[in-house]
């Protein structure tokens, strides 16, 4: 037995020793004393920069969730790719080509069945909020519960690219398409309407409100009735981590229950003026 | 011994010349050397082999009887973990190989031994969401600058003997979506380039900047109803506002012309193509779209577009309009015409009047098109109705259309080559088709959205990739190569009668420019998705191709990543000459 191999043996020792302590994913967690959870981009009123500062409903859950676990959360803002399949590849079980490191869980993730069955390199777990479309408009600009086809002529505010983009630009034989006004994020378009620059959105439900609490402004009204040949009935949200992470999954929707039950859950949503939804599936 | 010294006394009497007709500060090639690269056999000074980038080479020291001996001078590897896509062409000057790699990467070679003398490494964001692989396809060289652009929509001018940097200039905002991996066109002291982006909310455009500065000279986005400024004015918008276009989404209109372009001295003209329109949807979008899917002539002291011509008007497939438009001449029913080709996504092969953009013929060069029945004597696609994708619904999955040529095209990127002896073009083609459909359960950025799945297959049990010799001036197919996986690599045709191209396989070849026969192979280690080019030194003859699989192929799965699951990465320039 020479000195070499010696060494050898003694690398393996160690290295063995170190997968023990790092046999599971919490247990890895837990000995670096970092949680790292990947949150969007440019997303708000859920994560986004304000006058510099990554702040958000999702940067505050992921906050408690670390907390919860006791350990630090480590947020990196994930850019969204062209479908939210491609942003678990990058977020959660790749990485990214550019070196964005896999997340221990990545908030914002879409809780559905069939999204779910196609991305099974993760596990989708703990949903935590319902999200849907809302139509809202300037008081007094026009009526809010009105068939949209008297909007002709009006700016309509939406994202580009969207399911509200699709619907206004394309119902009604597309008598509205020349009344849409594009925006990057459906924040902009919100804001658009608050400010006076558009007459009505069609964003979701959260950014319309977080931008009209943020703002502080009072004239902006909310649709009540469904809008004709409008499918969209609104989405489940969760978080998801890697396939074989389900140990750290379980612990984390352990967390979000008792904040949950504290009401912790429901304030950080109060504090971004957003309407607190539970998700279908966690009913 | 002998070469050398002729070698050596050239070069004093290039000084001689330099000093006399032109200031020092060329010290490197000018804009007529540029414009004479196609005939200088000693260098590759631009993307192309020529302005026209008709990528012939009029040397045949290595050709049909003598290639058999073609064997490696060396090998240079790019080092790193950085071993993406190697899809750049080498430029060769003054016993340097300057040649691009993935992740904005230059280098420059000794081109007599591959010793590195230096490389630079752009500092990319780490936000950067690059659509297709960190790609980046040449550089461009004048005077004592190397320019290349890189994926965070920068141009970089470095010192050519250093690599140290002499200007670098934002061209666009990566944070809203654009990127660049083309390699520059520089014309009479300006550098032109295009622009790349993600599927929404851009805008594609041309840009010239002062080759010594980086300053703006003129933009000239390609979307009608956008505005052009010259010189820091506004130089009218492109187009007419609304006229194939509703509402404001012309602002937001897509059309980048990622590939970069082509110029004639002859016409004094800029051919860019620019690429598909947005949103992806085509039936929120109704009109033809312009100039989304059209090949763009544009006068280069002004930036204005001076006649248009569009593949695929009202673009529902994905089909990019941005390969390159090659001039050449040829008789055509007894007339001698100055013409321009192009090989496009959507699978026909269009020959035009390069003066005024006037249709000639197009014909299919892939096995199949799903989408459209050929073109009308006008220029017109005669469209199928049944092969364009449906309005998604957001209740059920609609129906499933197959579409041929997939959205990755009949041809992608890689550049085809115009032999001027054999008077074919040589085009890098892939047959394949996909599935299509409407997709509810989509989601983007974590909300709801109206998505298409879709699947890319292959439509024959032989093949995907087909090396084509088209003669342009019939639009037959003289020969054509299968090859199992896609074809991803540019073409070189030269005097030798040879025809070089790589393979995913890990093979550069050479074929019989009249016949198709394979003549030569040999295996670089790793997928050839570069281009090739050729030049002479020391009195022998070169041939360099940069090996390392990538781009956008492996990016998607199904049954056509069967045919490349066994290609691992790399990245080596590759150098040839003939055995003694």
């Amino acid at each position: 037995m020479d000195r070499r191999a010696f060494l050898c043996s003694a690398a393996v020792a160690a290295m063995a020793a170190t997968t023990s302590v790092f046999a599971t994913p919490l247990g890895k967690v837990r000995e670096l004393g970092v949680l790292r959870v990947a949150v969007y981009k440019d997303n708000r009123p859920w994560s986004w920069r304000k006058d510099g500062q990554l702040v958000g409903i999702d940067v505050d859950i992921a906050q408690a969730l670390a907390k919860g676990l006791g350990v630090r959360a480590d947020i990196a803002e994930l850019v969204a790719d062209e479908s939210a399949d491609d942003d678990l590849r990058n977020g959660v079980w790749k990485g990214g080509l550019l070196g964005f490191q896999p997340a221990d869980i990545m908030l914002h993730v879409p809780f559905d069945r069939t999204f779910a069955a196609r991305n099974d390199r993760v596990a989708i777990i703990a949903p935590y909020y319902r999200e849907s479309f809302q139509f809202a408009s300037a008081k007094g600009g026009l009526d809010v519960n009105a068939p949209p086809t008297q909007y002709r002529g009006r700016k309509l505010a939406v994202e580009i690219d969207s399911i509200p983009d699709f619907y206004l630009i394309g119902t009604f034989g597309g008598i509205l398409a020349k009344d849409v006004v594009h925006f990057p994020s459906g924040a902009d378009a919100a804001s658009a309407v608050a400010d006076g620059r558009a007459d009505a959105v069609l964003a979701s439900r959260a950014q319309i409100e977080a931008v009209v609490h943020d703002k502080g402004v009072t004239n902006v009204m909310r649709r009540t009735s469904p809008l004709p040949g409008f499918t969209s009935t609104g989405w489940d949200i969760g978080m998801a981590v890697k396939e074989n992470s389900r140990n750290l999954g379980d612990a984390i929707e352990a967390v979000l229950t008792d904040m949950g039950k504290s009401g912790e859950l429901q304030a950080i949503f109060v504090r971004h003026g957003v309407t607190y939804s539970p998700a279908l599936a966690a009913g | 011994m002998r070469g050398r010294i002729m070698r050596s006394l050239m070069g004093i009497a290039a000084i001689a010349l330099a000093a006399g007709a032109a200031p020092l500060l060329a010290e490197g090639p000018t804009d007529a050397d540029l414009m004479n690269d196609a005939s200088t056999t000693g260098d590759v000074l631009t993307y192309g082999m020529g302005p026209q980038a008709q990528r012939f080479s009029p040397l045949n020291r290595i050709n049909s009887q003598t290639v058999a001996r073609l064997v490696p001078a060396f090998a240079s590897s790019l080092g790193g973990e950085k071993q993406r896509g190697q899809e750049s062409q080498p430029l060769v000057y003054d016993g340097t190989i300057y040649v691009t790699g993935s992740y904005s990467r230059l280098y420059a070679f000794d081109s007599r031994t591959g010793e590195e003398k230096w490389e630079y490494s752009a500092r990319l964001p780490d936000d950067i969401m690059p659509c297709c692989d960190v790609v980046n396809r040449g550089a461009a060289i004048h005077g004592d600058k190397i320019i290349f652009a890189t994926l965070d929509a920068r141009l970089v001018a470095l010192n050519r003997h250093t690599g140290k940097v002499i200007w670098n200039k934002q061209i666009a905002d990566y944070k809203a979506g654009y990127s660049a991996t083309a390699a520059p066109l520089i014309v009479k002291g300006m550098v032109i380039t295009g622009n790349s982006g993600g599927e929404f909310g851009i805008v594609g455009a041309v840009d010239a900047r002062d080759v010594e500065t980086g300053e703006l000279i003129w933009h000239r986005p390609v979307i009608e109803g956008n505005m052009g400024t010259l010189r820091g004015k506004d130089n009218g918008i492109t187009g007419k506002t609304n006229a194939t276009w509703t509402g404001d989404l012309y602002k937001t209109g897509g059309g980048a012309t990622w590939l970069g372009g082509t110029y004639d001295p002859e016409t004094n003209l800029v051919y860019f193509g620019t690429g598909n329109p947005a949103p992806w949807n085509s039936h929120l979008r109704p009109g033809d779209n312009l100039y989304t899917a059209s090949t763009l002539a544009i006068d280069p002291e002004t930036g204005m577009i001076k006649w248009h011509y569009q593949t695929t008007p009202h673009d529902g497939w994905d089909f990019d309009g941005v390969n390159e438009f090659i001039p050449f001449d040829a008789t055509i029913n007894g007339k001698a015409m100055k013409l321009g080709a192009k090989a496009d996504r959507n699978g026909y092969f269009f020959v035009l009047d390069r003066t005024n953009g006037k249709f000639v013929s197009a014909n299919k060069f892939v096995m199949q098109t799903t989408w459209a029945n050929g073109y009308d004597k006008n220029g017109k696609p005669i469209v199928i109705p049944a092969g364009r994708p449906g309005a998604p619904s957001a209740t059920e999955k609609g129906a499933t259309v197959f579409s041929s040529p997939s959205f990755l095209g009949g041809k992608n990127w890689m550049p085809m080559a115009y032999s001027k002896d054999t008077g074919l073009f040589y085009i890098p083609s892939n047959d394949w088709g996909m599935d299509i459909w409407n997709e509810p359960i989509a989601y983007k950025k974590g909300a709801a959205y109206l998505g298409a799945g879709f699947t890319i297959k292959p439509i024959a049990e032989d093949h995907i990739g087909a090396l084509r010799a088209m003669d342009p001036k019939t639009g037959k197919i003289v020969w054509e190569y299968k090859n199992k996986a896609p074809l991803w690599g540019g073409v070189l045709s030269t005097a030798g009668n040879l025809v070089f191209t790589g393979t995913p396989e890990g093979y550069l070849k050479a074929f019989d420019a009249k016949t198709g026969k394979e003549l030569w192979k040999f295996q670089t280690g790793s997928g050839v998705v570069g281009s090739p080019v050729t030049w002479e030194q020391d009195g022998e003859q070169y041939v360099a191709v940069m090996s390392g699989w990538g781009g956008a192929v492996p990016l998607w799965g199904g049954e056509v990543a069967k045919s490349f699951k066994d290609i691992n990465q790399g990245g080596a320039l590759w150098v040839f000459k003939l055995a003694k």
